[in-house]
Formats: structure tokens, C-alpha cells, sequence
């Protein structure tokens, strides 16, 4: 296909909501079934938080909102581009306005911090190298990293690389950032820290943020929506408030960190012989 | 019939293979085009040339070692022989001709693969483990684009080079035989390896110079990219990248000689 696809102007074409809507999506690794059948609409400039259990199949779902996996079944929608039947030019038009931060923050490690997060801006513009780094500081300072470019990613903690990994998601100005598993490895204080960032993006820029995680406390605080994942199905989304007193009994236990089982104590192995 | 079976699927396996090949060559040659060095891509031109000293330069010195000592062995080997027939003069044409037709481009391939084809196979292979191709992707990069396009340009000019480097020391080692044995001077028996060269010889080893390069920077990155799962598989990448180009590489020579046998002579 001749036609240039610009990210801003499919979305100035798609103005009705919901901006990303997943309908039925199924996903499998071999035989094991991840995704089954979840379905999910996030609004534009909403924050859509995703929780759920290791193994839930949170990080799966965002894999096939960013287009990196094809769904055994259902659909992805972006802008409504359907991502399994997007050519080329859309999914990649798509894709310059969304921003990811991979849960193992999924730097290059043969370049530095900088190159890292001026790498979007290089490939993707045309502006002069000067300003490509003034950017560059520029991001990496709103994450609280500053001084940092020439180093190696290696040679950062990870906590660090996770942070300018968001700055690298950040470069483009994205209109769809997605966020997996953000405070993982991170101090309460850098943590909170993020959350405040997420937040001032969220009022200052209006961009839709999906963050997936297993915080509950940042996670409550960030959300405008929240939707439960258990064992590959959508339990409930709502508001954090109808999350908050669902009735569901896994959402109730999560929610209150209740253990699934009594846990065992050393009684039960000695009387169990 | 579980034979039966088994043949079926490593076929099948096998033609899936080729078949990724040759998109990811498609692929390649589409964005090869387009990274001209006046466009806005100019982080691949640093790449490129980054590549190039890696590939080349520092692998000359071994080369360069391997292919003269090939060189000595041949016109030892040779000698041996042809003193029998009191024709030890056909050692030049044996030593100019088999280098530059057949062991210069092959010597320099095999050098390439375990230098340069396995350091690129564990590269890649790293990259899809730590999500790093995924993230490329994520930002609007294509893997095929960003990251062996660079390898490829850089293996297509470099190879050829160092194919003619191979076979000049090769000829050099064969040079220092018959300056002890047959009493030529180093200028005497350069002229005469000219004479004996044809056109023909130095363009189809540079041909079989390109061919090889192809197959050993697509064999070694697929194997790159199509890795999944953990560490232990980027050794088993870098292994079947090695195992894989050497086999397709002594293929293609194979092709392209009997190709030049019967249609170039």
C-alpha cells in the first residue's frame, strides 16, 4: 500500500470510543489455553489498571494489545484497526503512538541509557541531534534519572533501567502508554514516585494509560477503571469503587489478600502420617 | 508407521525452514534498498560501519594465518606429487587457481562463520530473550530492518574483501614453496600466476564470496531470531548457526561451481 499512515491522523479519524477494544480474545502457548474468550473496552484518557494472579495471563493480554502476538480467536481493536488484519503501515503507524515499558524493562544493552531513549526520536523524526538530546535529558529527568545517559543499562540497577525504560516509552509523546507490572522491584519510594508520574501524565497530557500489575495500593490509586483476570477469563471491570465491593469471592480475596488455603503448619505434617 | 512419520515431519520442518529464509531475504533485500546513506536513517550507518571493523578487520589476522598455511600444505602436497612427473612448474597453476577459484572464498566463509556467524546468532538470540526485539517492535522498528540489515551490508562488502585478502596470502604461501624449490623470485611467479588467472576465476570467486555472505548472515540470524524460551537456547541458536552455515555454505559452493562449470567457461 502506496498511502502514508499517520498515527495522529487515524486518530483524529477515530474519535469515537472506545479507543481499544477487545472482543473475545483467546490465546494459547501449545496447549495450554491463556486468554480465553476476555473481553475489554478502555476509553481514551481513562487509566485502565489490569489485576490479577501470577499466571493470570495479565502481561498475555498486553502482549495482544501491542500487536506482538496473533490471538488464537476474537480480536484486538485499536482505533478501530482490527491489529490481526492491519497492514503493515497501520499496525505500524499504531504502534508509534503507543509507548511500552516491558516488565524486564527490555533495554538495549548495546547502547547507552541515552541512545536507548533517543532511539524512537532518531528513527522516527527528523529533528536535529541537538534537540533529539534535549528530549533525551528532558525524559529521563521526568523519571528521575538525570546524569545517567552515558552509561550502559547494565550498569544501572533494576529499578533504574525499569525507570528509563518508562523514559524511553515516553520519547514519542505516546498517546497509549502501557505499563506491565511497574513497582516490580521497585523501593515504596521510587514506586510512589512513578504512580505521581502516571498520574501527572494522565491530567497533563490526557493520554490513555493501561498498567498492569499486582500493586494494589498504587494500583488504587492510579485506576480510573480496574478489570480483574482470573485464570485467562475477565472477572469483572468496573470502577475502583464497584471493584472494591465485588461480590465475587476471588476478587474479594485478592482485593483482601486472603491465602487460598489454610496454610500448613507443621502440626498437619506430623498428624498426617 | 511411525518411519513414515518421522520423515514426514523433518521434512516438513525442513521446508518450513528454507521458507522462513527466504522471506526474511525478501524482507532484508526491501529495507536494504531503502537504507541509502543521505535518508534519515543514519544510526544504520553507524551500525554498518561498527560491523565492518567487527567482521573484517578483526578477523583478518587469522584469516590470513589459516589461509596461507592452506596455501604452504597445497603447494607441499602438490610438489610431492607432481616431482614425480618432473612438472613441479603446475604448482603455480595449482596453488593460483584452486585458491582463487574454490579455497580463498571457502576459507574466508568458514573463518566468517565461526568469528562472526556465531557472535551474531548469540547476539540475536539475547536480543529475543530479553525482550529486546520485542521491544523494537513495539516501537515501530522492524527487527529485520533495525538489526540485521546493518549485519548484512556490512557482511556483503566485508566478505568479498576478505575473500581477496585469503586468497592473495594463500598465493603468497605458495610463492615462498617455489621460491626455495623451483628458484623463482617472488615477482617471477607473480607474473606468472597472472598469466595463468583468468577473468573468469577472480569474478566467480567474488561471486561465491557474496553467495556466502548471504547465507551465513541469514542462517545465523533467523536462528537468532526464531529462539524462544531461556538462555540454554541462545547456545543451542549459536550451535545450529554454525552447524547450519557451514553445511549451507559447502551447498552453495557446490551449486554455484557446477553452475560456473557448465555455463561459464
Amino acid at each position: 500500500m502506496a498511502m502514508k499512515f499517520s498515527p495522529r491522523e487515524l486518530l483524529a479519524k477515530h474519535q469515537r470510543e472506545p479507543i481499544i477494544e477487545v472482543s473475545g480474545l483467546k490465546a494459547c502457548y501449545g496447549d495450554t489455553v491463556v486468554l480465553d474468550g476476555v473481553d475489554l473496552n478502555i476509553r481514551r484518557g481513562e487509566t485502565m489498571v489490569i489485576l490479577g494472579g501470577s499466571g493470570s495471563g495479565k502481561s498475555t493480554l498486553l502482549r495482544h494489545i501491542e500487536g506482538l502476538e496473533r490471538p488464537a480467536g476474537g480480536s484486538v481493536r485499536i482505533c478501530g484497526i482490527d491489529l490481526a488484519k492491519a497492514t503493515y503501515q497501520q499496525l505500524f503507524a499504531l504502534r508509534r503512538m503507543m509507548g511500552v515499558s516491558f516488565q524486564s524493562a527490555a533495554m538495549f544493552n548495546s547502547m547507552t541509557v541515552g541512545e536507548n531513549v533517543a532511539l524512537p526520536l532518531l528513527e522516527h523524526t527528523d529533528l536535529a541531534e541537538s534537540t533529539i538530546n534535549l528530549m533525551t535529558r528532558m525524559k529521563l529527568q521526568q523519571v528521575g534519572l538525570s546524569g545517567v545517559e552515558d552509561l550502559y543499562p547494565m550498569q544501572l540497577s533494576g529499578g533504574m533501567r525499569k525507570r528509563a525504560s518508562l523514559a524511553r516509552a515516553l520519547a514519542m509523546d505516546p498517546e497509549i502508554l502501557l505499563f506491565d507490572e511497574p513497582s516490580a522491584g521497585l523501593d515504596p519510594v521510587i514506586a510512589a514516585g512513578l504512580d505521581e508520574l502516571i498520574l501527572r501524565l494522565k491530567s497533563a497530557f490526557r493520554i490513555t494509560i493501561i498498567v498492569v500489575t499486582h500493586a494494589l495500593s498504587s494500583a488504587f490509586r492510579i485506576a480510573d477503571r480496574m478489570c480483574m483476570l482470573y485464570e485467562g477469563k475477565m472477572l469483572a471491570v468496573g470502577t475502583v469503587d464497584e471493584i472494591r465491593s465485588h461480590p465475587h469471592p476471588r476478587i474479594h480475596q485478592f482485593i483482601n489478600r486472603i491465602p487460598s488455603q489454610p496454610e500448613a503448619s507443621s502440626h498437619h505434617y506430623i498428624t498426617g502420617f | 508407521m511411525p518411519l513414515l512419520d518421522a520423515v514426514g515431519h523433518y521434512s516438513v520442518r525442513q521446508a518450513e525452514y528454507l521458507g522462513a529464509l527466504a522471506i526474511q531475504l525478501w524482507r532484508c533485500l526491501r529495507f536494504t534498498i531503502r537504507a541509502h546513506p543521505f535518508g534519515r536513517r543514519r544510526l544504520r550507518w553507524k551500525r554498518v560501519v561498527g560491523q565492518m571493523a567487527e567482521i573484517g578487520v578483526h578477523s583478518l589476522p587469522v584469516l590470513c594465518l589459516v589461509s596461507g598455511a592452506t596455501g604452504l600444505i597445497m603447494a607441499l602436497q602438490g610438489g610431492a606429487e607432481l616431482r614425480k612427473f618432473g612438472a613441479m612448474d603446475a604448482v603455480i597453476n595449482l596453488v593460483g587457481t584452486s585458491m582463487t577459484r574454490e579455497l580463498g572464498p571457502l576459507i574466508a566463509a568458514i573463518v566468517v562463520i565461526g568469528r562472526s556467524g556465531s557472535a551474531m546468532s548469540a547476539e540475536v538470540a539475547t536480543m529475543a530473550v530479553t525482550e529486546e526485539l520485542d521491544a523494537l517492535r513495539a516501537m515501530a522498528l522492524d527487527p529485520v530492518d533495525f538489526v540485521l540489515v546493518p549485519k548484512y551490508l556490512a557482511m556483503l562488502v566485508m566478505l568479498p574483501c576478505l575473500t581477496v585478502m585469503a586468497v592473495f596470502s594463500g598465493i603468497l604461501a605458495g610463492g615462498v614453496f617455489t621460491y626455495y624449490s623451483l628458484d623463482l623470485t617472488l615477482i617471477q611467479y607473480f607474473l606468472r600466476t597472472g598469466d595463468i588467472l583468468l577473468m573468469r576465476d577472480i569474478i566467480s570467486g567474488l561471486v561465491k564470496a557474496g553467495i556466502f555472505a548471504t547465507v551465513i548472515v541469514h542462517v545465523s540470524c533467523l536462528e537468532g531470531f526464531l529462539v524462544r524460551g531461556g538462555p540454554v537456547s541462545v547456545g543451542r541458536a549459536t550451535t545450529n548457526a554454525v552447524v547450519k552455515s557451514i553445511f549451507l555454505v559447502v551447498l552453495a559452493d557446490l551449486i554455484s561451481t557446477a553452475f560456473f562449470y557448465f555455463y561459464w567457461r
